[in-house]
């Protein structure tokens, strides 16, 4: 039997429809001028508003080239309105894949982009001549890669197509804008068939009535739109979705933080004089710091923004400083992005944010909702874990969310992108896939160009003027993020309750990738933690609190938390800023540690060192991350200061022997181990037990092929294991030096194109031990990992999360245990029994990797996109295995944590007596001492890590606060449960 | 040359989320290895006549600039 397959070759009825309301498009402009008095002057930025020109300035005609790789140019023009255009609106027309800030006769008049070309002049600029000045910044990369419009234009180099003023047929655009509308459903297979088979035929009824070569007939057209379509309401929709326009502006990613100067103060602009034309029109704005750049930078444009924000028309939003990463930033970090966030936004428009908008965030820490609480934010917005999933679909959009201390926030996932262009096809595929709607109230519908700015655009408005005519849609409303989170969630009974971390199945590769940032972070973010924990001690005893540069360097550092920099989801050039301003926060905070130099090693941590710890020192015998130091067993107090010297120990200790293994006897341990630095055995000897699981698979490295696809730099996925490669032992473990404390052993091992020395620490006086691995990284689409198969009986492993403890389930049995197979922790992952444990303690890693009862610690990727060259090169990190006896709490394995990442250096500091009473050995961790925002007070912010309940006990009252500084209450005995944050405030005047 | 290729202009590809690498110069031919967002650039040849009048400000050279894409496997299909 013959298959023959028909095949229709003229032209359907629905294509001819399609076909000419394209064509609308070019009868859109009546008349356009072209600008030909045109200067350019191309340049480099170099900094924020700094540039470096290339040459001078140059005539510009169309045709010419313009724009070079990474650069900006300045345009300037002249032209003289035509007499004729008068009493018309007039527009500036320019058609560009760039970016571009456009001035007439000095007046901000908007701005145009690969999302839009038109700019309106009349009513901002109606003089006879007008003078241009244009910022224009091209980057090849567009906005958003889903508008397949920007895509053909992008590159580093564009050919200049025009710039023209203009007048546009008012009719042919309303009738395109119609045509946009009702095509979008026609096409959409969302919407009932009859009714599109319906717009089809009426469309193309409608669009006999144009003459496409006069482009006359279009306001006809728009009658009979009008009357046969919009005034037909046989098709009924359902729904009620609200319209919240919003611009994703992403500090860094394609391009530099200091190309968001520019993408902000472009989007603002924009949106700005869309308000002017549409003043129904809402739209919301994040971060507190692109508030700071734009009134830094675009004064002008700033004051008009606030004036924009007095009437309600544009929303600040978000609370924070930037939208941070949620995963690796540490708990006082997050607070600090809410701290800095919200003052900011209370000192330049009254008043703060009650809400957390972070669309693009990749999963959020289960520590969330309290902080958030506790600076004031109700709602928490949040869109990946819906559309970006992988395996399971998260069942809310609208709900409550729990967090680890019981906290609860009123949370909103919605259904659908947060870059979308308000199309009635995306706002019924909002609606459809919104799953509380008999629970949630509307679902949020975010609208507007994003990633890099841009936002809403007049397509996008004109639509939503139309929706109410077609009956077939949802039920729309244009409003603000704060208002739909206000209306729909607050007070709303009905909600159900997510008690747990807002984990993305996605993106499981930013716990890793980037290796070196996230190690200097971990060290900052301690480092910080000491600065001001010596300032305010300074303070106490009458030094100057060096408030505006703590301030100062704390932002730098949250700048770099942003979700596409510390994650390591960025091009080169942003990780050579991030690593710049790294060393800058570094240089600036050591400089303030200077001030508090002393003669004696003083304990900033609350609770009495007692583990081993190396110490740095010039004249030290051994070295460790780069650094000449010594190891001791150390026990110093709590905020304390102690003498501490090299330990001569004595020898004797340790016994090696070759046989098939290494085997090394201590007091505490008899191991042996492989040739490769891995554990065959290692019994403990006061708890008579062995630790590894038999077949060995401890502290073993493991190198794989990690091919994740376009998102490179973001995944890894669960085929991860399928293909090892092979590592091979160079020089197999041996001793390589004694003391008496502690003995070194060092193996090298070697793939195809890297090479690892492995340094194994075992010590006299402890269960700790140290792993140093000092690679030379020269791979492309690896994963190297260390495994560790303890002999442990557990389903569940337990996971710092920086404040408080997660545990999460290690069983294979349903779809979103198999989902968690790469999950994010901070300082330490620990596997346990009902009598000891084993527990993993990392230096700035924070992937884990579960399998059944093994975990393995993720070390290094190499991935291609959008970084080149990510992550090659040296790296030298430490971790350390930390057998224990009970669980992680009774096994101080926290503490034990705390202290192999805070190190112990010469400082001379006083505490006094009643803080140091009421908070060392309190079961809290003080996690920063401070003096607060208005210089009235010492901050204490003492959090429970492990789950436990108590009270903490002052000698006099003290003021409870929340983490905005404000007080809440005042008693000098303080209740607290499980994960609490509490902020003590104490008057300075008191102490 | 490499170096004025990889430091000066290669920073400048870099910011666009590009890379470029130098390979050889023969006979006037500059080879030039592409990764990154230029591997898969449809308007390349702008930006290699871009280098070649780099080359010539600067070394007073006419070169023509011979580019080899080496794109990562999920963009060659």
């Amino acid at each position: 039997m013959a298959h023959v397959k028909v095949v229709r070759r003229s032209l359907r009825p629905e294509e001819w429809t399609k076909m000419r309301a394209g064509w609308l498009e070019k009868g859109i402009y009546k008349e356009k001028i072209e600008i030909t008095d045109l200067m350019i002057r191309d340049a480099v930025q170099k900094t924020e508003n700094e540039y470096e020109f290339d040459g001078d300035w140059r005539r510009l005609t169309k045709g010419d080239m313009y724009f070079t790789p990474d650069g900006t140019a300045f345009i300037r023009g002249h032209a003289k309105v035509p007499s004729h255009f008068k009493g018309e609106n007039v527009y500036f027309s320019l058609k560009t894949a760039a970016e571009m800030i456009v001035k007439a006769n000095g007046v901000y008049v908007g701005g145009v982009d690969p999302n839009r070309e038109r700019i309106l002049l009349s009513g901002y600029v109606d003089a006879d001549e007008i003078e241009f000045d244009i910022e224009a910044y091209n980057r090849s990369k567009p906005d958003d890669e889903r508008n397949t419009a920007t895509l053909a234009v992008r590159g580093c180099r564009q050919v200049f197509e025009g710039a023209y003023l203009c007048t546009v047929d008012e009719d042919v655009l309303g009738l395109y804008y119609d045509l946009m509308l009702l095509m979008d459903i026609a096409e959409c297979e969302y919407f009932n068939e009859d009714l599109r088979k319906f717009l089809f035929q009426e469309l193309g009824r409608a669009l006999d009535l144009v003459d496409f070569d006069a482009f006359t007939g279009a306001k006809e057209a728009a009658e009979y739109i009008e009357k046969h379509i919009y005034s037909n309401d046989d098709f009924k929709g359902s729904g009620d979705v609200c319209l919240v326009g919003h611009s994703h502006l992403d500090i860094a990613y394609y391009w530099r933080r200091i190309h968001t100067v520019q993408k902000n103060a472009r989007t603002v602009l924009i949106q700005m004089r869309l308000m002017d034309r549409y003043p129904e029109f809402r739209y919301t704005h994040t971060q507190a710091y692109t508030y700071e750049l734009l009134e830094k930078y675009y004064p002008e444009l700033f004051s008009e923004l606030k004036e924009k924000i007095a009437t309600g028309q544009f929303e600040p939003v978000g609370g924070m400083y930037v939208e941070p990463d949620c995963n690796v930033p540490a708990c006082e970090s997050l607070i600090r992005q809410l701290l800095y966030g919200q003052h900011y936004f209370k000192n330049a428009f009254g008043k703060i944010c009650d809400n957390a908008w972070l669309p693009d965030v990749f999963g959020n820490s289960w520590i969330l909702p309290q902080i958030l609480k506790k600076a004031g934010v109700e709602y928490f917005v949040s869109n990946k874990m819906s559309t970006w999933n992988d395996t399971n679909r998260f069942p809310h959009n609208n709900f409550i969310w729990r967090g680890i201390d019981g906290s609860e926030v009123y949370a909103c996932v919605p259904p659908t992108h947060f870059i979308t262009w308000n199309m009635p096809s995306q706002i019924q595929g909002n609606w459809e896939a919104y799953q509380d709607k008999e629970t949630g109230g509307a679902t949020l519908s975010m609208y507007g160009y994003g990633d890099g700015g841009s936002g809403v655009t007049e397509e996008m408005l004109e639509m939503a003027r139309r929706f109410e005519k077609v009956s077939a849609m949802p039920k729309t409303r244009i409003m603000g993020g704060s208002e739909f989170l206000r209306k729909n969630l607050k007070d709303n009974k009905n909600l159900e309750t997510w008690d747990g971390e807002l984990y993305l199945e996605m993106h499981r590769g930013t716990f890793t990738t980037k290796s070196e940032m996230k190690k200097v972070n971990r060290e900052l973010e301690f480092k910080l933690r000491d600065m001001e924990l010596l300032s305010s001690l300074g303070r106490l005893s009458g030094k100057a609190y060096p408030a505006d540069e703590i301030t100062g360097i704390w932002k730098k550092l949250l700048i770099n938390h942003f979700h596409d920099i510390l994650p390591g989801s960025h091009i080169h050039p942003v990780y050579e800023d991030a690593m710049r301003d790294f060393a800058e926060v570094n240089q600036r905070a050591e400089r303030i540690l200077s001030d508090f130099k002393g003669k004696t090693h003083f304990n900033t941590l609350n609770f009495e060192r007692g583990e081993v710890a190396f110490i740095e020192d010039e004249d030290g015998k051994d070295m460790r991350l780069g650094k000449k130091g010594f190891w001791k067993k150390v026990h110093v107090p709590g905020l304390s200061a102690a003498e501490i010297h090299p330990d001569d120990g004595g020898s004797g200790w340790l016994k090696v022997a070759l046989t098939d293994a290494l085997i090394i006897d201590t007091p505490v341990y008899r191991a042996k181990m492989n040739a490769d630095g891995s554990f065959v055995s290692l019994y403990d000897k006061a708890l008579d037990r062995e630790w590894v699981k038999n077949g060995g698979g401890f502290n073993k490295l493991h190198l794989y092929a990690d091919n994740p696809g376009l998102y490179d730099a973001w995944d890894i996925l669960p085929n991860y294991r399928d293909i090892e490669k092979e590592l091979t032992v160079v020089a197999p473990l041996a001793l390589a030096a004694e003391d008496g404390v502690s003995a070194l052993f060092q193996a090298k091992i070697k793939s195809e194109k890297s090479t690892f020395l492995m340094l194994v620490r075992f010590f006299k006086e402890s269960r700790l031990i140290d792993v140093e691995l000092i690679s030379d990284w020269n791979e492309k689409h690896k994963l190297l990992k260390v495994n560790f198969a303890p002999d442990i009986v557990t389903r569940e492993i337990a996971s710092d999360t920086s404040a408080g403890v997660i545990k999460r389930e290690m069983t294979k049995n349903t779809s979103w245990q198999k989902a968690r197979f790469e999950v994010c922790h901070h300082k330490w992952f620990d596997l346990s029994e009902s009598g000891a444990g084993v527990a993993v303690i990392n230096t700035g890693k924070y992937g884990v990797g579960l399998e059944d009862s093994e975990a393995s610690l993720s070390l290094l990727r190499a991935t291609e996109r959008p970084d080149v060259t990510a992550d090659l090169g040296r790296h030298d990190f430490a971790y350390a295995i930390f057998p224990h006896e009970g669980d992680y709490a009774k096994g101080n394995v926290n503490k034990t944590a705390f202290e192999y990442n805070v190190p112990l250096r010469k400082y001379d500091a006083a505490v006094p007596f009643f803080i140091r009473n009421a908070v060392c050995d309190s079961g809290l961790f003080l996690q920063s001492m401070k003096i607060s925002e208005d210089g009235s007070m010492l901050i204490l912010r003492l959090t429970e890590t492990e789950g436990a309940r108590g009270k903490i006990r002052f000698d006099r009252d003290v003021d409870i606060l929340n983490l905005l500084e404000e007080k809440t209450y005042t008693n000098s005995v303080i209740a607290y449960h499980p994960f609490e944050i509490l902020t003590v405030g104490i008057d300075l005047k008191c102490i | 040359m490499k170096e004025f290729i990889e430091k000066t202009l290669g920073a400048r590809l870099q910011g666009d989320g590009g890379w470029v690498e130098f390979e050889k110069m023969e006979d006037g031919n500059l080879t030039l290895i592409f990764r990154g967002e230029c591997s898969k650039c449809l308007i390349l040849n702008r930006c290699c006549d871009w280098i070649g009048q780099k080359v010539k400000e600067k070394f007073d050279m006419d070169v023509t600039v011979v580019p080899v894409r080496k794109k990562p496997y999920f963009w060659d299909k």
